[in-house]
């Protein structure tokens, strides 16, 4: 793409995204019809003697927001890092764009990343680079865009998360959620045909919560992009998602659309919806083996 | 019996993840050099920007105390060799030892012992902050290569700003010596130059440059190696820090000796 075309692209994001947004979910059948971008099948892991994650299945369609939504310790961070190639699956596949990461030559892999981009939780921005420079790292390592190219795309993207004007600033001097939007802003600035984001929401006020969640249902529209997110923010969730992911100790309860979920009858589901903590059986003699250490 | 079968284990235990480090420094050297001379065809170079800012902050920026520390060890040098010269009335010989010691042995082993002492800690609480605030995971999804960023850089301007303090503070040195030798044995300064010379040969010159270059080489392995392995957050980068400092002081003085050793055979 040359520098010309990337920048009439960014206006076109631009203009998409402060116009109101009025796509209404898709229908299952639509979604079911759209080809699948992200493939996990009978994917395991374990940290030692734990075990993390047990035979994961899901696909993510093209366009789709998918919602990964669990509890504390279900999992959904360590499943992220899967998807996005942090982690090579052991045993079990992922699939993202119809190519096989574990199977992939250095080179594919690395066209690869440059079509997905991820925002983490805490944002991951370069503490000793301005909030422009992190944005247009992306660009100044991967491609042979000029300087002044650069420095348009990245104040397109900075626009493009409401942070125009910020771009001189160190990374220390922005609030959580300008962080959070710095972060998405950089990881969209290769125009991904995935996104990842973890925990986009987690530590923001409700108001700037709901921005966000705005912000990621009109980047959707906008780039035309498919998004992953982990979160366990269930207002959230059922704002954005298309379809959620339940994750529970590692195993997937349910991977359905937002009604159903809220519909689920799924005891474990209504937990987690209901922010009901399930006190586990413990067995007196066991529990205080453990207190003893004996 | 539980205490020596409890020791024993230890000393298993660290010996295992000492080997450990060594194969993962290794495995870093390697992937540096193989970015070094192929990242380019990859379409990932190393740039050329981020060694000159390397260098800058480990050599130009460590030039002032550099100065200090060799200057004052050339004093300390000629104070040395003239009071134990002296004892046999060989005081007119001092030029000798000081260039030879300068030159093959103090400049290289001071400047090293500076550089890990300022470059390897700082190169080690960076790497060990990025990896705890998931910025080295930033890059990798990115699909930039950390060790093509982060380590390479500081590998060749640690090899190249090494010598170049050594052979700063071989100057320095003798500059300083000579100038105390030739007040203290009422001979002018050029003639201690001109003796120093002809007593140097290049093989000598040689002998400091190999040193410092591996010693820039193990700090910059030593340094990245904890910064990568940190656990623990602030605590962590902490020990890490501490401990690259330490483990690069003691690598340098074993594999001074090694080379010395191998050297002068």
């Amino acid at each position: 793409m040359t520098s010309a075309e990337s920048q009439r692209e960014a206006l076109h994001h631009i203009a998409a995204l402060r116009a109101e947004s009025t796509a209404q979910r898709p229908t299952e059948t639509e979604l079911m019809a759209r080809p699948k971008v992200v493939e996990v099948d009978h994917l395991d892991f374990s940290f030692g003697s734990r075990q993390v994650l047990y035979d994961i299945n899901l696909d993510v369609r093209a366009g789709e927001i998918m919602v990964i939504m669990g509890g504390s310790g279900s999992g959904k961070t360590t499943l992220l890092r899967h998807l996005v190639g942090l982690m090579p699956p052991q045993p079990g596949k992922v699939k993202l764009l119809n190519k096989d990461m574990g199977s992939l030559k250095p080179n594919e892999l690395l066209d690869l990343k440059r079509k997905i981009g991820v925002a983490f939780q805490f944002g991951a921005l370069f503490s000793s680079m301005t909030v422009a420079e992190n944005v247009k790292l992306p660009l100044r390592e991967l491609t042979d865009l000029g300087e002044k190219t650069m420095d348009i795309m990245a104040n397109l993207k900075l626009e493009v998360v409401n942070l125009s004007g910020f771009g001189g600033l160190m990374p220390a001097a922005l609030s959580g959620g300008m962080v959070k939007r710095a972060s998405i802003a950089r990881a969209i600035v290769m125009d991904p045909k995935l996104l990842f984001l973890d925990e986009p929401s987690s530590g923001l006020d409700p108001v700037v919560s709901s921005a966000l969640d705005d912000l990621i249902l009109k980047l959707r529209e906008a780039m035309d992009i498919s998004v992953v997110v982990v979160s366990h923010d269930i207002d959230s969730a059922f704002k954005i998602a298309d379809r959620i992911t339940v994750l529970d100790q590692g195993h997937i309860l349910a991977i359905e659309r937002v009604e159903a979920i809220r519909n689920s009858t799924n005891e474990r589901v209504q937990n987690l919806l209901n922010r009901r903590s399930v006190e586990a059986e413990v067995d007196p003699a066991e529990y205080l083996r453990r207190l003893t250490g004996d | 019996m539980n205490a020596a079968v409890r020791g024993f284990e230890a000393i298993g235990r660290r010996s295992a993840g000492f080997f450990d480090q060594v194969g993962y420094g290794s495995t870093l050297l390697a992937a540096s050099i193989y970015w070094l001379l192929v990242g380019w065809r990859r379409r990932q170079p190393v740039r050329i920007r981020m060694i000159f800012h390397e260098m800058q902050q480990i050599g130009v920026a460590a030039l002032p105390i550099a100065t200090l520390l060799s200057g004052t060890i050339g004093l300390m040098l000629a104070i040395q060799s003239l009071y134990s010269l002296g004892l046999f009335g060989a005081e007119a010989y001092a030029y000798i030892g000081i260039a030879l010691s300068v030159a093959r042995e103090f400049s290289p082993l001071i400047m090293a012992i500076l550089v890990a002492g300022r470059s390897g800690s700082a190169i080690a609480a960076r790497l060990a902050t990025m990896t705890i605030n998931q910025e080295v995971d930033a890059l990798q999804v990115m699909g930039i290569n950390p060790v093509r960023y982060l380590v390479s850089p500081v590998v060749v301007a640690l090899a190249l700003m090494l010598p170049c303090l050594a052979m700063w503070a071989n100057l320095v040195s003798e500059f300083t010596a000579g100038f105390y030798v030739s007040a203290a044995l009422n001979s002018s300064f050029g003639a201690f130059v001109n003796d120093s010379l002809t007593v140097l040969k290049t093989g000598d010159i040689w002998h400091g440059i190999g040193k410092a270059t591996l010693f820039g080489v193990l700090i910059a392995l030593v340094a990245v190696v904890n910064g990568s392995t940190v656990s623990g957050g602030a605590e962590g980068v902490g020990k890490v820090t501490t401990l690259s400092v330490v483990q690069s002081i003691c690598m340098i003085v074993v594999a001074d000796m090694l080379f010395a050793y191998i050297a002068t055979r």
